[in-house]
């Protein structure tokens, strides 16, 4: 088998270092960009790309906002109950 | 006649569904949503190989992940024969890289049973010529 060939399986059958620090939170972007491209895809008509890519932002950023919101509520309470 | 049309557009839906759980934004394809069609099968693609590439195939676990490999066998029957390798291998999984990988399969396989809902609708709604919104 090629080197590269070896590489990319090899890449799929060990997991990747990835540390548990607030900064893996991070992964969740790519996972909300997904479901807001999905979630417009099967609900616009037609599909052009600068209306598309504008729903998709929108959709992306009120997402993230609301989770931003929620977090920061759950950090309070958990500071109240904790202090 | 009013029958056999009711029977070929039941057909229709179940292809249309069918080809939608075998490719990703196959549905749509069939009912010639050719834009809609690419971006749900580059997305959700996506989805999933990062999710395999993050947490390795060991993710799809038939035997002792029984409700995530539920939610990840909606991305395509292929994933029955990537969870046919992995239920003989040992193949590693652990930790927060196992934890994003199983996530970010099955959110692709929910995805796409959301994507299969949609063009199957669409293709009732056309085919009964309703007008969708």
């Amino acid at each position: 088998m090629p080197a590269i060939a070896t590489f990319v399986a090899a890449s799929f059958i060990v997991p990747e270092r990835i540390s548990v620090d607030p900064q893996s939170m991070l992964w969740l972007l790519p996972l909300v960009a997904a479901v807001a491209i999905v979630y417009k895809a099967t609900k616009v008509s037609k599909i052009k790309a600068a209306n598309f890519v504008k729903e998709v932002v929108v959709l992306f950023g009120s997402i993230v906002i609301f989770m931003v919101i929620t977090a920061l509520v759950l950090y309070a309470l958990a500071w109240l109950v904790t202090e | 006649m009013a029958q056999r049309s009711r029977e070929s557009h039941i057909l229709f839906l179940l292809i249309v569904g069918l080809v939608g759980w075998l490719v990703p934004g196959g549905g749509h394809a069939v009912i010639g949503e050719k834009r809609h069609a690419i971006v749900i099968f580059v997305t959700i693609a996506a989805l999933f190989v990062v999710g395999l590439y993050v947490g390795s195939i060991g993710v799809i676990n038939p035997v002792s992940a029984k409700p995530w490999y539920l939610a990840q066998i909606l991305n395509s029957p292929a994933v029955a024969a990537l969870g046919h390798v992995t239920a003989k291998g040992d193949y590693g999984v652990y930790g927060k890289p196992g934890e994003i990988g199983q996530i970010y399969t099955s959110i692709g396989g929910l995805l796409n049973l959301l994507c299969i809902v949609n063009a199957v609708y669409l293709a009732h709604v056309r085919g009964t010529g309703g007008a969708a919104d």
